[in-house]
């Protein structure tokens, strides 16, 4: 997985969720939890937590220009290193905030003909980032 | 409310420790006490049925004090209303499962308790075998029977799943919530198994060398401490498989069996027989009614 240290930078409540901002490095991440600063103490603006989100759940676009896309966290990156298998690959990348691996099918490398050494962005629905203290 | 304060200088393998706890249950609930071999929990349940004396201490049970060492007051097993159940069955070998209940009863006693339990336990098919006829499951449904017969106020369980498999383990644990639920017992359970914990207990304490070092709800204590996604459970490796560049790990979580994908960074940190947390957001999964 990976996994990532930030600090809260916003949280917005509506009954028993909560939007979360959380602040890594120079980018901003949100996700969506179902807790509120009522019950999980650890939700306070300013407190580090960690943000986690699998591999298979990053997603790839050609180019460092932000596409209109509901996806809200978005970080740029320069592909490191591509290891290619039969149906599925992994990709490692480094982006402004660190190391960010991504597991993709090698289908959709080759329709993005993706290399190392080209610039992309990564993304992440809010839905898929998990909080740990 | 039972309030259990207990002291008493125990003998263990590793040397001598003071068991020193102090609990507040609430009427109703269902408490684990979770810990290692050696750490006191045994000890706790035989001082609350009188079978050991502690040093010092106090027990009250809905307001019948059972244990005052200081008062000079301690109730005979018999005049404690418990149910106990152990590890090792107990049942008499040369009655049927009938007598064996018949044999708990109290004198003056209605005989229509004993009919109920056959019904809720579903012991009617075995009520006229000998334990030697019966499974290990069965035998200690027969245990669980018997020790409601006296309708108690405290069922006390000392790992009493311990011996059973997964699917009868679950099936008995099944037996265990309704009977507690159906007789609004406080139950006290000791359990090794965190996957039973969860699925069992109200509350549960964590014992170390005789001291209650954690006390709460076991999602609390067991697991929302790591990440916040709530589609939560743990479980054990039972098997990793290489699957092109990624990895197919299979786990273990009660009787089910689920796979999930590693990546191979993660794989060098996990091997078979690990215990693990499988979590995901619970944006992620689906619900569809089976037919």
């Amino acid at each position: 997985m990976n996994s990532f240290k930030g600090k809260i930078a916003d949280i917005k409540t509506n009954g028993s969720l909560s939007l979360i901002t959380i602040q890594v490095e120079s980018v901003l991440f949100t996700t969506i939890v179902i807790e509120t600063p009522d019950t999980a103490s650890y939700l306070k603006q300013g407190n580090s937590v960690t943000i986690i989100f699998k591999e298979t759940e990053v997603i790839i676009s050609k180019g460092i220009d932000q596409p209109s896309i509901s996806i809200q966290n978005k970080t740029v990156g320069e592909i490191l290193d591509i290891k290619k298998g039969a149906l599925l690959s992994t990709l490692t990348i480094d982006t402004t905030i660190g190391k960010i691996i991504a597991v993709v099918t090698s289908d959709s490398i080759d329709q993005l003909q993706l290399y190392v050494g080209e610039k992309i962005t990564t993304m992440i629905k809010a839905t898929e980032i998990m909080l740990s203290k | 409310m039972i309030h259990i304060a207990l002291q008493k200088k125990l003998t263990a393998v590793q040397g001598d420790i003071l068991l020193d706890i102090n609990i507040d249950i609430d009427q109703g609930d269902l408490i684990t006490i979770y810990g290692d071999s050696g750490a006191g929990k045994t000890s706790i349940l035989k001082m609350m049925a009188g079978l050991l004396q502690a040093d010092k201490g106090c027990i009250i049970c809905n307001r019948n004090t059972w244990l005052d060492t200081e008062k000079g007051i301690c109730l005979k097993p018999q005049q404690r209303k418990i149910g106990f159940v152990f590890q090792d069955y107990a049942l008499f070998p040369n009655m049927t499962v009938k007598e064996n209940l018949f044999y708990a009863l109290e004198k003056r006693q209605s005989k229509k308790i004993i009919d109920e339990l056959i019904d809720i336990i579903e012991l009617g098919d075995l009520q006229d075998r000998k334990p030697q006829k019966l499974s290990g499951g069965q035998k200690q449904r027969v245990a669980l029977a018997r020790a409601l017969v006296r309708k108690p106020e405290i069922l006390m369980l000392d790992e009493p799943l311990s011996a059973l498999d997964n699917k009868m383990r679950a099936k008995l644990q099944d037996y265990i919530l309704k009977v507690h639920k159906q007789y609004n017992l406080t139950t006290l359970l000791i359990s090794h198994e965190i996957s039973e914990v969860i699925k069992m207990s109200d509350i549960v304490c964590i014992i170390e060398n005789g001291k209650i070092v954690k006390q709460g709800s076991p999602i609390g204590i067991f697991t929302t401490k790591q990440v916040s996604g709530k589609f939560q459970f743990s479980g054990e490796i039972v098997h990793i498989e290489k699957e092109d560049v990624i990895y197919i790990v299979t786990i273990l979580i009660g009787t089910n069996f689920v796979k999930t994908i590693a990546e191979a960074t993660e794989i060098q940190t996990m091997s078979i027989g690990d215990k693990v947390i499988v979590a995901s957001k619970a944006f992620n999964p689906l619900i569809q009614k089976v037919n």
